[in-house]
């Protein structure tokens, strides 16, 4: 069996508690030999509005659309999709697929040199767009690489709407080029569609960062895979959250799955490994019971390829429950780190200093201690930190806002700690 | 049979059948969960499908009986979540192997320790009444578990106390390391100690600390010999005896001898339970209910074993 759950927790409970918390790390050498078990469609939209001829963003990303193309295996799926006001298909021939080869691939290429800057933003439309060309492809792995450089110009709640329809249909990894988008626009897009979401500051980028996500996506080798938590009867999950790499709140897309069971969707695996945070409210025991929890679940389909168990133990003996689980308590912390930043852009935004101040001094301070270095270094680009220990921060009174952006879209990034207690 | 759907899928054509029409899993056979009463709910991991308490862990009360040669009980008690106590009793004719191992709730799979140390030292006194060396080769064994199992094993090492005794005809060899006990129970009079407790208690009455105020200390039962891999070199305390007269050889943990620290008030409860229990195991499970009705504060384990009796010659 290629994937492998394990679940780190105190499940020692003082009488009376009745929160149950474990990180459970799922690790998956991919599926045997490495190569996918299902189909792969892909499908590149580049916005093509009027403000990408700026800075030479249309070139830089017809640049990087090529090499993306370059990166796809013979015989994957995928398609081009241009951004303007509408979505309109730019390869191959509108509703069609290709298949990949080494002549579709420069058949692509040469058209996308046919891609001009001219016209709106209408993600929602691109995005409807995507599905529908995926859903010619079910079982597929399928993934999307939405990149843009501005804000949405669709009636308000049209995006939700969309997103709500097309969410578990595929994944999108969103990338934002120079700083005139919306951080939280393209957070609930990926948010959405289990993808990732970042800022490329400077065109040039474009190329390294769209070959980095279509190469990863090569790696995937399973479509749909879940994560599947069975509970006793009167209990609740209270959340559950992938924490690693990348915080991601799961809790929402629960789907039920039989008796005091449902599944979370988790997207497509490759060779790698997440962490997850999950939360259980359970009714109390008795000192000397022993509970299971939850049943943790990897799932595909049918198939059940690992499983551990969260359990509680109430007791007594306080040196037991009083115990602090080293996982638990730093993914709970590296939770807190981007809750803390995104409230502290929130809050400088608006011109609440002594809140951004607050919030920025909190973050440093648990960037520091968890030997979270990336986010720390991001933080200092919008505050001064003058003691990361204590949490002692002043606001930077002229930051860039691409640097804004960066910490903006990264705060949600962790690091691992080391295993045992 | 009081099922009316199956537990498995959930199909309502099972009422009352003894199989599930849909997925023919057996219904009726299946054990009602002990906490919540929902039939059939057990999991395969022991755990109840409806409410998800721990159906009953293997080790939560085990006996062993052998008529009237021998008898053992451990009992998980009233406080602790499981049993880190382990026994081991062997018979063969009229010759017993009795071991009984605590584990030390300070360290990690204490269970584990207790099992392995009273395994691996019982299997060996079946060739060799040698119970030092018994001993020592449980505290290699328990030492090596550091190497395997969970990580956590490596920054609290799996530990356990042990006592060991052979009986041969009128000879006993007794060997322990911590503070798990073996008597001897003559036919009157109080119960005498075989053993002395590696304990800061008995170390520090030995010093001439007042005996009283010595075992009321919050340190008093603080062991100060184990066995595990931060032990260190080790000699396990050894006596033999030859019996005149018939009696009883009592090994346990002090998940018993806790509630009986006075000689005499044990050995009039261990007859008390030798006279009104019939058997020899009744015996030793009524001993195992004295403590938890007492508390159960810690796990329990007593073995009886006659010595010189008339019942044990005849076998």
């Amino acid at each position: 069996m290629p994937y492998t759950a394990e679940a780190f927790q105190n499940e020692f409970l003082a009488l009376g508690a009745t929160e149950v918390n474990a990180i459970v790390t799922v690790t998956s050498s991919g599926s045997e030999g490495g190569r996918r078990t299902s189909g792969a469609t892909e499908i590149i939209i580049v916005d093509a509005s009027g403000s990408m001829q700026a800075e030479g963003r249309m070139s830089a990303a017809r640049q990087a659309a090529k090499a993306a193309i370059e990166c796809i295996d013979d015989g994957v799926h995928f398609a081009i999709i241009a951004g303007v006001s509408t979505a309109q298909q730019l390869y191959p021939a509108p509703g069609q697929l290709a298949v990949s080869s080494p002549a579709s691939r420069a058949d692509a290429i040469s058209n996308i040199d046919r891609l001009q800057a001219s016209g709106g933003t209408a993600m929602g439309a691109w995005l409807l767009l995507a599905a529908q060309l995926f859903s010619q492809r079910p079982g597929d792995i399928a993934h999307a690489i939405l990149l843009t450089d501005g804000d949405n110009g669709e009636r308000a709640g049209y995006l939700e709407q969309v997103l709500a329809s097309i969410g578990g249909k595929f994944t999108c990894d969103c990338r934002g080029v120079g700083v005139n988008w919306k951080v939280p626009e393209l957070r609930k897009i990926a948010n959405a569609l289990l993808g990732t979401v970042d800022i490329v500051a400077q065109p040039a980028g474009l190329t390294a960062a769209f070959e980095e996500m279509m190469t990863k996506s090569m790696g995937k080798t399973s479509a749909d895979v879940q994560l599947k938590v069975w509970t006793p009867v009167n209990s609740t999950v209270r959340f559950v959250k992938q924490v690693e790499p990348e915080v991601r709140d799961l809790t929402g897309k629960r789907v039920e799955d039989g008796p005091r069971a449902a599944r979370y969707p988790l997207g497509s695996w490759g060779a790698e490994s997440r962490d997850y945070h999950v939360c259980i409210d359970v009714a109390p025991g008795a000192a000397g019971d022993e509970m299971l929890a939850a049943r943790i679940s990897i799932v595909e389909g049918d198939t059940v390829h690992a499983q551990s168990l969260v359990r509680a133990v109430w007791t007594e003996d306080t040196a037991l429950s009083t115990r602090i689980n080293r996982q638990v308590a730093h993914y709970t912390g590296q939770a807190e780190l981007a809750d803390a930043i995104q409230a502290g852009i929130e809050a400088r935004k608006s011109g609440d200093d002594r809140t951004a101040t607050i919030k920025f001094g909190r973050a440093a301070q648990l960037a520091h201690a968890s030997g979270n270095t990336a986010t720390e270094e991001l933080l200092a680009t919008v505050v001064d930190i003058e003691d990361a220990a204590t949490g002692t921060v002043r606001l930077r009174r002229k930051v860039e806002a691409a640097d804004e952006m960066a910490l903006d879209t990264r705060s949600t990034k962790t690091v691992r700690v080391g295993r045992g207690q | 049979m009081t099922t009316t759907d199956c537990a498995s899928c959930a199909d309502e054509r099972a009422a009352g059948a003894a199989f599930c029409e849909a997925c023919g899993r057996a219904l009726s056979s299946a054990k009602a969960c002990p906490h919540c009463g929902v039939p059939g709910g057990i999991g395969a991991d022991g755990y109840c499908e409806h409410c998800g308490m721990l159906a009953s862990r293997p080790r939560d009360h085990v006996e062993a009986d052998y008529g009237s040669v021998a008898a053992a009980v451990t009992d998980r008690g009233r406080r602790h979540h499981r049993n880190e106590d382990a026994a081991w009793l062997a018979v063969r004719g009229t010759d017993v192997d009795v071991v009984v191992c605590d584990g030390v709730s300070a360290s990690f799979d204490p269970d584990v320790a207790s099992e392995t140390a009273a395994g691996v030292a019982g299997a060996l006194l079946a060739d060799d009444p040698d119970v030092a060396k018994a001993i020592l080769s449980a505290k290699d064994a328990v030492a090596e578990l550091v190497k395997s199992g969970d990580p956590r094993r490596g920054s609290s090492n799996p530990a356990c106390t042990i006592v060991a005794a052979t009986v041969r005809g009128a000879e006993i060899n007794v060997g322990w390391l911590g503070d798990s006990r073996a008597y001897w129970l003559p036919a009157a009079g109080p119960a005498e100690q075989l053993t002395e407790d590696d304990s800061w208690a008995t170390h520090a009455i030995a010093m001439g600390a007042d005996p009283q105020a010595a075992m009321r200390d919050p340190k008093a039962h603080a062991i100060t010999a184990w066995l595990g891999a931060d032990a260190g070199p080790v000699t396990p305390r050894v006596g033999a005896f030859t019996v005149k007269d018939p009696g009883h050889l009592i090994l346990c943990s002090d998940g018993l001898w806790n509630y009986l620290t006075d000689p005499a008030a044990l050995a009039e409860t261990i007859r008390e339970n030798l006279r009104t229990g019939g058997t020899l195991v009744d015996a030793a499970r009524g001993l195992v209910d004295f403590a938890n009705a007492a508390g159960g504060a810690d796990n329990i384990t007593v073995a009886v074993v006659p010595v010189l009796s008339l019942s044990s010659v005849k076998e």
